[in-house]
């Protein structure tokens, strides 16, 4: 059966948890070897991917990217910080940010499959709908 | 002038401080991988099975459904136009279980499975959303099937009656009139306290065109509502069809009232849902249909039902249409089709092509509900009827070897050539009950036994003319009494001959 990027990614993962430098280059190493061996390594660039994904979700750490209309300061983002790992449940929050005039105001949060509106220009066109009615 | 403007600017105040600015959760993923009318998602973790999705394509937003929840993809049909949707395009939750329009509104409605209107008479007055999935009925709330659905068409009537909330299978060959029995068995609802929903399965375009406008001239359209899912559709449209014109017929079943819902074809729906199947990787099975081909099925024709008093009494009576190839009733979705409805009516093409239309098989048709869904006074004439059939059945094939037959064999013969003679009925012509309590009442009692076989359909003509003018007194008690008493009898008998004394082609 074919082994696919997933599955290289978790047992390397498994592999490399909890060990010293030396011994993480040592599996890296033996594992490079193995792709070679197999022919995989042009899926790298998934299994990267992967293994990213599977660290992150074996720490508790939630990737998060902020979309704001003029930038936060930083005690907004410790705020934001805390509300995201109250909403997912994650331990560790790494929070990105971007700026989009077009939101006109309020954030709107990312992270993982899931989307947090709070942007003035979505309430603005929900309470637009509601009128019509 | 001044308190309405006042009153209006109240309002506004008043709706804009009730305006709770919540934010939004919602669940995003995207495409990984389409074609064919099927997306690969990932993200949208939280996603509920057959939940509407909405793929945000450049194009504009197109719905989905999603069939295929896997450990890290989605597997989601595409409703509509495909082609604008590339991959890493956002796919979002949109937090309920696919649903159609339902309403008064959609009454006399050419309608797409989403509820769209297609006739171009504008926007579609929704009353509700109804989930297009839903389970059937269940047994508390059934009632055994009593009252009659009348097709119009007398071969039906007589010999294999449908009850309201039965399933009636209509199987047959292409093009020997299996859609022409379920259009007349519309146009004849008129009057009968009965919604009808013709759903037209991977039907040309052209043809269904033809059927709108018939039922249009014979005025059946306003109680008549099509979905209409053409040949030119994607495969997930034909899926859902059936299921979305269940529900609109539901919506009225909850008021109470009567249903007739025709699923033209059900065979072309078996195949959209095996190439939707094939191309979600599912495991082929016979013919290579997936595994849940029966259940299919039988969770669309279980929906159909008669609810007892308690619940509203309505009924939803389905008339599924099955296409057999030369006429293999034994393939596998015709099996699966007879065996979950309550009866079929099967169409033989050696009668088509001998001109005895319709070409109704009295044989191999059968109604499992039976006579509990016939008026006492069709029940009367038509328990005579099938005995005469089924003997003429039997003489016919062996009068054939020529050898000289006795008087009563004779007669027999003779009798039922006349009945054959009198199940043939045109296309778009249905008869009322009493017009057809009338002439199998006349056949029975040797009434007709001198008409010329040749001439039986100008004196069945003439008759209904007749009575019409000289008998409506009679046919009203036979509507009314829905029994035949000796006296009504004894009136029908004299209506009878007495058309027959005006007639100059009778055997002397």
């Amino acid at each position: 059966m074919k082994i696919t990027a997933k599955q290289y990614a978790l047992s390397l993962y498994e592999s490399a948890d909890g060990k010293t430098a030396a011994q993480v280059k040592a599996v890296i190493k033996k594992f490079i070897e193995l792709l070679a061996k197999k022919n995989q390594l042009s899926r790298a660039g998934k299994i990267i991917a992967e293994f990213i994904k599977i660290w992150n979700d074996k720490r508790g750490i939630v990737e998060a990217q902020v979309v704001s209309a003029n930038g936060l300061d930083k005690t907004n983002i410790k705020l934001l910080e805390n509300y995201i790992i109250k909403l997912s449940g994650a331990k560790e929050v790494t929070v990105s940010q971007k700026i989009d005039k077009n939101i006109l105001g309020g954030v709107v949060i990312r992270y993982g499959d899931k989307i947090v509106d709070g942007s003035l220009k979505t309430q603005l066109v929900d309470l637009k709908n509601k009128l019509i009615k | 002038m001044s308190t309405t403007k006042d009153f209006i600017v109240e309002q506004l105040k008043e709706q804009i401080a009730g305006f709770k600015a919540g934010v939004k959760h919602e669940t995003v993923g995207r495409v990984m991988e389409i074609g064919d009318g099927i997306a690969r998602v990932e993200g949208i973790s939280e996603v509920m099975m057959s939940e509407m999705l909405e793929f945000k394509a450049a194009s504009g937003s197109v719905f989905g459904m999603a069939l295929n929840l896997e450990e890290d993809r989605v597997g989601a049909i595409i409703l509509g136009d495909y082609l604008g949707i590339k991959e890493g395009d956002e796919v979002r939750c949109l937090n309920k279980i696919l649903e159609v329009p339902v309403g008064n509104g959609i009454i006399g409605r050419v309608v797409d499975p989403l509820g769209a209107p297609l006739d171009g008479k504008g926007e579609i007055q929704a009353d509700k959303f109804y989930p297009v999935e839903k389970i059937a009925p269940g047994v508390i709330t059934r009632e055994s099937v009593k009252q009659p659905v009348q097709t119009g068409i007398k071969a039906i009537d007589a010999i294999i009656p449908i009850g309201r909330g039965q399933r009636e299978l209509i199987i047959g060959d292409r093009q020997i009139g299996k859609s022409a029995i379920a259009i007349d068995a519309i146009i004849n609802q008129k009057g009968q306290n009965m919604k009808c929903i013709y759903v037209a399965i991977g039907q040309k375009e052209s043809k269904v065109a033809s059927i709108v406008a018939k039922l249009e001239q014979s005025g059946a359209m306003e109680y008549t509502t099509v979905v209409l899912a053409g040949a030119s559709d994607p495969a997930s449209l034909l899926y859902i069809a059936p299921y979305a014109g269940c529900a609109m017929a539901e919506y009225f079943l909850d008021k109470g009232e009567d249903v007739l819902i025709v699923y033209d074809d059900l065979s072309k729906h078996a195949v959209a849902y095996r190439e939707i199947s094939l191309l979600l990787r599912r495991p082929p099975g016979r013919e290579a249909y997936p595994g849940d081909v029966f259940y299919l099925h039988s969770r669309l024709l279980e929906r159909a039902c008669k609810l007892s008093q308690e619940f509203g009494g309505g009924s939803i009576t389905a008339l599924p249409i099955i296409e057999t190839q030369s006429g293999d009733m034994s393939a596998y979705i015709p099996t699966n089709v007879i065996s979950i409805t309550d009866g079929q009516i099967y169409l033989m093409p050696e009668l088509f092509y001998q001109g005895s239309r319709p070409a109704v098989d009295a044989g191999l048709s059968v109604s499992r509900v039976g006579s509990s869904a016939q008026i006492k006074a069709m029940k009367k004439v038509a328990g005579k009827m099938k005995l005469e059939a089924a003997q003429f059945r039997e003489l016919a094939a062996f009068a054939q070897f020529g050898s000289e037959l006795d008087k009563d064999t004779q007669a027999k013969l003779e009798r039922g050539k006349r009945l054959q003679e009198i199940f043939k009925q045109g296309q778009y012509s249905p008869v009322s009950v009493a017009n057809q309590i009338l002439i199998f009442f006349a056949l029975i009692n040797g009434l007709v036994d001198d008409v010329p076989v040749e001439k039986i359909s100008d004196f069945e003509a003439g008759l209904y003319k007749y009575a019409a003018t000289s008998g409506a007194k009679v046919l009203k008690e036979i509507v009314d009494k829905k029994d035949l008493s000796e006296k009504l009898e004894a009136e029908m008998k004299s209506l009878i001959n007495d058309y027959k004394n005006n007639l100059d082609y009778l055997i002397k």
